[in-house]
C-alpha cells in the first residue's frame, strides 16, 4: 500500500510562536483579527475566526509569503481539502437567529449567508488558493482531527488526490465555548503527498480505542476536534517518532503513529 | 486510473416528509408533493413560509438523529448485517447536522450537550457494535460524498461492510438565509422550469448498507463510481466546469462512457442559478441524445445532506420497475434544458441499467454517483424486448 508523507505542517495558535510549541510561526501566530498580516487584507470579510484561523494555517503550511497570492499556487489542480472542526460556525447560526427574530430577515447581513452551511471552511480554503479537488468537512467531535488525517490520507491512496491539505480548527467564541468549555482557539494543517523522496515523515494506520489514549508529546489542551492535527503538525516539526491521540470519554479516543523512514524510491 | 471494484448496495431505508421508502416512490409515480405550510418556525418573519417538513408532532431536540437512527437500523436489518462479527463502520453525511437543536438551546433554552452535536451517540443506540461512526458535513452533497468515503474504505481494506447515511432537518438561520437573498415567497419547488421561484428546505434522512460485490452470491444493485469535486468558483453559486469535472471523474472512476448511463436523477434545486447551470453541464456531457433525467426535490424538498441518497435509492427503484417518476413541480421546461431529456408530466416506462445521481452544494462541493441495476434485476414485464437485447449487449460488451 502507497505511503503518505508530510510534505507540509503549521501549528497556529493565536499567540504562541516556535519559542512555545514546535511548528508555530517565529513571530506569534496571528488572531481571527490579525489574519491579514498573513494573508493580507482582501478576501476577509465576513469570514469567521475559525475559517480566518484555517485559511493563516493552510497558507504557513504552503509556505507562502504573508500577503495576497501573486502566483497561483502550483498544483492546485485536484488538491484535496479535509477540514476537522466541529464549532466553527455555532456562533454565526445563533446570531443569524438572535438577529432575524428581533429584527427581521432584512437585519441579517447577506455576506454572512455562507456561514450557515458548516462546510464553509474547507470551501474558503479552496476558493482562496485554487483547490478543485474532493472538499468535506469532518465533524465527528474530539477524534475529528485525527479522522480528518487518516481520511485524507486515503484520498491520496485511492487515487481520488495528488495532495490534502488537512486542516483541524476550533474558534473560542462565547457559544462555542458555553457548549465546549475550556475550549481555545486552535488551527493546524499539515499538507499530504504520496512518500516518493528518500525519506519523509509518514502516517501510520488510525487505532480506536474506549479507553484513553495518550500523544507521546505535549499538546495544548482543549483544542477539540483540531487536537489530532495539532498534534501530527507538531510531531512533524518535531521530526521524531511519535504516537498522536485524540478523544475524549463520550467519543472515544484514536491514535495514529507518525514516523520518520529512510527508504529507496520504488522498493517501498 | 484502474477502476474500483463495484461494491453492492444490500440494504437501503429512507425517511421523507412523504413517509417511508414505499411511500416516498408511490408518491413520486403519483405526481405528489410533501409540501406544506411551515409551523415550527415564524415562516412570515424568515419570507420563507413553506417547505417540505416530516410531520411528527411538536417540534423537540435532535430530530435528524432520531431519524437517522430509523434508517440506519432499518438499512442494517435489510442486510442482515452483523457488527459483532464483522468490521462495519458507518460514514453519516449532513449538511446542517443538529445545528436546528443548537438554536433551540442558544434561543429558546432547550436541552443540548456537546456530542449531540455529531451522531455517533445515535448511531450507536441501534447499532452498538460498529467499529466507527464518521460524521461528515458537506451541504448539499454530503451524502455523496459520505458514499465516496464508505467506498474508499472498502477500497483499502479499512471495513467489511459500511452502512452510509444521511440526515438533516431545516435549520432557522438556513431558512433566514434563503429568505434573505429571495425575492418573494415561493410556495413549491419546480425544478428545471421556466417559472420557479427558488428553493424549499425538506426533512429526511435516507441510508445504504453497501459490501463488495465479490462477497455476495445473488445479484444487487452496485456503486460504480462516486466522482467528486470542488468548483474553487464561489461560495454560494454553482460552476458548470466543476460539475463537469465531478461527471467525468464518476465516469472515469466506473470505466463508464456517457452513452452507457441511461437515467440521470438530478439535482435540481429550482433556484434561478442550479438548473439552468447543471443543465449546460448535462449538455455538455451527454450530448443532444442523452438519458432520461429525473428529479425529486419537486416532492420532497431540499433535503440537503440526505438528497442524494434519496435519489439514489428512487434511481434503483425505478430501474427495478422500469418506471421513472416525472419531475414533480415541472411543467415547462427552461430554455437552457430545451435539449434534455427531462420526464415530465407523467411517469415513463424505460429500460435503464445504468443511472447518474448529482448532487451539489453550497462552496461548490459536487458528488456524483454511478449506480448500476443488473439484468436479472430488471423487471422482465416492463421491459420490452428490444430494450433486453439492447441491454444485454450492453452488458457483453462492458464485461
Amino acid at each position: 500500500m502507497m505511503r503518505v508523507a508530510i510534505s507540509g505542517h503549521a501549528v497556529h495558535v493565536p499567540g504562541l510562536s516556535e519559542v512555545d510549541i514546535p511548528g508555530a510561526p517565529a513571530e506569534a501566530a496571528a488572531g481571527p483579527d490579525d489574519a491579514h498580516r498573513v494573508l493580507g487584507r482582501k478576501g476577509l470579510l465576513a469570514k469567521e475566526p475559525a475559517t480566518r484561523l484555517a485559511l493563516c494555517a493552510t497558507h504557513e503550511a504552503l509556505r507562502l509569503p504573508p500577503g495576497k497570492l501573486t502566483e497561483p499556487v502550483p498544483g492546485a489542480a485536484s488538491t484535496a481539502v479535509v477540514v476537522a472542526s466541529n464549532l466553527g460556525n455555532v456562533a454565526t447560526v445563533c446570531q443569524v437567529v438572535d438577529e432575524v427574530r428581533a429584527e427581521g430577515r432584512h437585519a441579517v447581513s447577506p455576506l454572512v449567508a455562507p456561514n450557515a452551511s458548516s462546510n464553509i471552511i474547507g470551501s474558503s480554503i479552496a476558493l482562496r488558493y485554487g483547490f478543485t479537488g474532493p472538499n468535506f468537512l469532518v465533524c465527528s467531535g474530539a477524534t475529528a482531527g485525527l479522522d480528518a488525517v487518516r481520511l485524507g490520507a486515503l484520498l491520496i491512496r485511492t487515487g481520488r488526490t495528488h495532495r490534502s491539505i488537512v486542516v483541524g480548527v476550533e474558534p473560542d467564541d462565547e457559544i462555542a465555548t458555553r457548549l465546549c468549555p475550556g475550549l481555545r482557539a486552535a488551527a493546524a494543517a499539515i499538507v499530504l503527498e504520496p512518500l516518493t523522496a528518500d525519506e519523509g515523515v509518514v502516517l501510520g494506520p488510525l487505532t480506536r480505542s474506549r479507553a484513553t489514549l495518550a500523544s507521546t508529546m505535549d499538546l495544548p489542551g482543549g483544542t477539540y476536534g483540531a487536537a489530532g492535527v495539532l498534534g501530527v503538525a507538531i510531531a512533524a516539526a518535531l521530526g521524531e517518532d511519535h504516537q498522536v491521540a485524540c478523544g475524549d470519554p463520550n467519543d472515544g479516543y484514536a491514535a495514529m503513529p507518525v514516523t520518520r523512514v529512510r527508504t529507496l524510491v520504488g522498493i517501498s | 486510473m484502474t477502476a474500483p471494484n463495484p461494491v453492492a448496495v444490500t440494504g437501503t431505508a429512507m425517511v421523507t416528509c412523504l413517509g417511508d421508502d414505499d411511500e416516498t416512490f408511490a408518491a413520486l409515480l403519483a405526481g405528489r408533493s410533501g409540501v406544506s405550510r411551515l409551523s415550527n418556525v415564524d415562516g412570515e418573519t424568515l419570507g420563507v413560509t413553506h417547505g417540505y417538513p416530516i410531520e411528527d408532532g411538536p417540534e423537540r431536540q435532535l430530530r435528524p438523529s432520531g431519524w437517522l437512527a430509523d434508517v440506519v437500523a432499518r438499512a442494517a436489518a435489510a442486510a442482515g448485517l452483523d457488527p459483532a462479527t464483522r468490521r462495519v463502520a458507518v460514514v453519516v453525511g449532513s449538511g446542517l447536522r443538529e445545528l436546528r437543536s443548537v438554536e433551540r438551546w442558544h434561543a429558546d433554552g432547550a436541552e443540548l450537550s456537546l456530542p449531540d452535536l455529531h451522531f455517533d451517540a445515535a448511531v450507536r443506540s441501534v447499532l452498538p457494535d460498529v467499529t466507527e461512526v464518521l460524521t461528515i458535513s458537506n451541504a448539499c452533497s454530503a451524502g455523496g460524498y459520505a458514499l465516496a468515503v464508505g467506498m474508499d474504505l472498502l477500497a483499502a481494506d479499512e471495513a467489511d461492510a459500511v452502512v452510509v447515511a444521511a440526515t438533516d432537518t431545516m435549520t432557522e438561520s438556513m431558512l433566514a438565509m434563503i429568505g434573505r437573498v429571495g425575492d418573494e415567497p415561493v410556495t413549491a419547488v419546480a425544478p428545471f422550469d421556466a417559472d420557479r421561484g427558488g428553493v424549499l428546505l425538506g426533512d429526511g434522512a435516507a441510508a445504504v448498507v453497501i459490501e463488495p460485490a465479490a462477497d455476495l452470491d445473488e445479484p444487487r444493485p452496485l456503486i460504480r463510481s462516486v466522482g467528486l469535486s470542488c468548483d474553487a468558483f464561489h461560495e454560494t453559486a454553482p460552476d458548470r466546469d466543476g460539475i463537469v469535472a465531478a461527471m467525468r471523474d464518476a465516469h472515469d472512476r466506473a470505466g463508464i462512457e456517457p452513452g452507457g448511463i441511461d437515467l440521470v436523477l438530478a439535482h435540481g434545486t429550482g433556484t434561478a442559478l442550479n438548473d439552468p447551470t447543471e443543465s449546460a453541464a448535462l449538455a455538455s456531457v451527454f450530448g443532444s441524445d442523452g438519458p432520461r433525467i429525473t428529479g425529486i426535490k419537486g416532492a420532497t424538498g431540499h433535503t440537503s445532506g440526505g438528497a442524494a441518497l434519496m435519489s439514489l435509492l428512487v434511481a434503483i427503484h425505478a430501474m427495478r420497475t422500469g418506471v421513472v417518476p416525472a419531475i414533480t413541480g415541472l411543467r415547462t421546461p427552461l430554455d437552457e434544458a430545451a435539449g434534455l431529456g427531462l420526464v415530465v408530466g407523467s411517469p415513463e416506462p424505460a429500460a435503464a441499467r445504468i443511472a447518474q445521481v448529482d448532487a451539489f452544494g453550497f462552496g461548490g462541493v459536487n458528488a456524483v454517483t454511478l449506480v448500476e441495476v443488473g439484468m436479472s434485476e430488471l423487471a422482465s414485464e416492463s421491459v420490452s424486448q428490444g430494450d433486453r437485447e439492447r441491454l444485454a449487449r450492453a452488458c457483453e460488451g462492458e464485461s
